[in-house]
């Protein structure tokens, strides 16, 4: 029986971990960044872009009342 | 009634200018699709990033990769059943209550796999109670909502959701790896849950409305008053709407559509499965076919919107059946040309018709049988696809062992989906959907049934 985990990003199953293993010493050779600074970036597209989004609401819901 | 600065009170063609000024430029559904864009980037990037974690676990608990992988495959099996019962749900109660409730119990369930110390734990937790709930961020919830909010650009809409899904792949999976080894598995999972329940629950709560009237809108955000408006897409039905869900089970396109879906996840999750395991037979390195499947992935993420925007312009069902034709190309390639070149074009040809069926398919079935039962029939495409994807799995895994090449399932995978084209293409969408044939309920009322009339 074939392994589930080795599904590779299709819809929502999970990544084939081996894959993910040689991806991301790929990617660690090209951007060469420390994992730390990859969770900062990483982490603050994440959560920057709904709370812009929550903003963008907000001041609409704002203009929308003073008029 | 408003009154200006002009003669006897009326508006002058100052406040008319300062008024449209200061009204919000940008239909509110767009926020929607942000916001569910980013509920769909979280679930699909958590979901895909489970397997980051299995070497971790395996060394901690000290259990093979197939115990864990036991716990997967009860997850994608309940993640299948769950899309129904969700979709339902989503018919009866609105989408915005079901994608809270889901949210919460995934978000909180997401948190607690940190005091997971064992596979059994791993099965109850992500194998039942996450792939479950999580059912409820999937595209018969959130596709719903899309459905209720966009008629004329419905295409595009669905097409930025479905690719929240593929960016939730790309940033969210590689930022659970570097957590990893940041702070360690049980943070990664603890903080993920976190950013559910303190960043996603609040933006859905503040952004996410069911349905324009919610707000007092009108679908696309057309003025209720003007021409459009009046006559326009807000009260429109179309010849196939129903009332209930099962009545659209006596009529063509939806089985036309559902075995469209159902070839799609015979093709898809076999070749996710097999793709490295055939490259490997070709004498290819694992390492270059999963460069080859990441070329895939970013076409795909370009390919569904290319064909989102087309979709809004042309009938959707030449673009549906197109896109099974194409992938049907890409496993010819992968029977008729030498390994590395196969690999490449499968990889070129096949990502522009990756995902593209999701949003042609949402779309479809919203335009012929009306956005009341869109929840379920969609919930049942979506079980429809997983059962054959996990069919498809064991077959192609079956018949590699027994006659130790992919040639017969790909020749079978190539045939349905020549099949699937050509059913797709031979809908009458002109017939039976609501852009091209429409009726108000007005004049439905007026005549106490629904006629099919040309536009």
């Amino acid at each position: 029986m074939p392994n589930p985990l080795e599904t590779v990003l299709h819809h929502s199953e999970p990544i084939d971990p081996t894959l993910w293993e040689w991806l991301s010493l790929k990617i660690d050779d090209v951007l060469g960044l420390h994992s730390s600074a990859m969770v900062f970036i990483l982490g603050a597209v994440t959560v920057l872009f709904p709370v812009v989004v929550m903003l963008l609401v907000w001041r609409r819901h704002r203009i929308t009342r003073r008029d | 009634m408003s009154f200006g600065d002009g003669p006897d009170g009326l508006l002058t063609n100052k406040d008319v200018s300062e008024k449209s000024h200061n009204q919000p430029r940008m239909f509110y559904g767009w926020y929607i699709i942000a916001a569910l864009f980013f509920a769909t980037f979280l679930s699909i990037g958590a979901r895909q990033g489970f397997g980051v974690f299995v070497k971790t676990w395996e060394e901690d608990w000290a259990v093979s990769t197939a115990a864990i992988s036991f716990a997967a495959a009860i997850g994608t099996l309940v993640n299948g059943f769950s899309q129904p019962v969700f979709g339902w749900l989503t018919d009866k109660f609105g989408g915005r209550p079901v994608l809270l409730a889901s949210f919460f119990v995934t978000g909180l369930a997401t948190a607690g796999v940190a005091t997971i110390s064992s596979v059994l734990g791993l099965m109850v937790l992500y194998g039942f109670i996450i792939s479950f709930s999580s059912g409820g961020i999937g595209f018969q919830t959130t596709g719903v909502i899309v459905a209720r909010w966009f008629e004329k650009k419905r295409g595009v809409a669905m097409a930025v959701l479905v690719s929240g899904g593929s960016v939730g792949g790309l940033v969210f999976v590689p930022f659970l790896s570097y957590l990893l080894i940041e702070v360690g598995w049980q943070a990664a999972w603890i903080i993920t849950g976190l950013i559910a329940l303190l960043i996603g629950i609040p933006l859905l709560l503040i952004v996410v409305k069911s349905k324009p009237d919610d707000i007092g809108l009108t679908i696309d955000g057309v003025d209720p008053n003007s021409e459009e408006g009046l006559h326009g897409s807000a009260d429109a039905v179309g010849p196939k709407f129903v009332d209930k869900w099962f009545d659209a089970l006596s009529s063509r396109p939806i089985w036309q559509l559902s075995f469209g879906y159902f070839v799609c996840g015979i093709t898809t999750t076999s070749i996710g499965v097999h793709f490295v395991r055939w490259a490997n037979s070709e004498d290819i390195t694992t390492g270059t076919a999963a460069l080859a499947f990441g070329l895939l992935s970013g076409i795909n993420a370009a390919g569904v919107l290319v064909v989102g925007l087309l979709s809004d312009r042309f009938q959707r069902k030449n673009l549906l059946g197109g896109v099974y034709l194409v992938r049907g190309l890409a496993f010819l390639t992968l029977i008729f040309l030498p390994g590395d070149i196969a690999l490449w074009a499968f990889a070129v040809i096949g990502g522009m018709s990756w995902l593209a069926t999701v949003p042609l398919t949402a779309s479809l079935t919203a335009d012929v049988y009306g956005v009341r039962n869109l929840g379920m029939l969609f919930g049942l495409a979506n079980m429809s696809h997983a059962f054959g994807g996990a069919l498809a799995v064991f077959l192609f895994g079956w018949a590699f062992t027994n006659w130790g090449s992919y040639n017969v399932p790909f020749v079978v995978g190539a045939i349905t989906l020549l099949a699937a084209g050509v059913v797709c293409l031979s809908i009458s969408e002109k017939t039976n959907s609501v852009r091209f044939n429409r009726i108000s309920q007005s004049n439905e009322l007026d005549s106490g049934s629904v006629t099919a009339g040309a536009s």
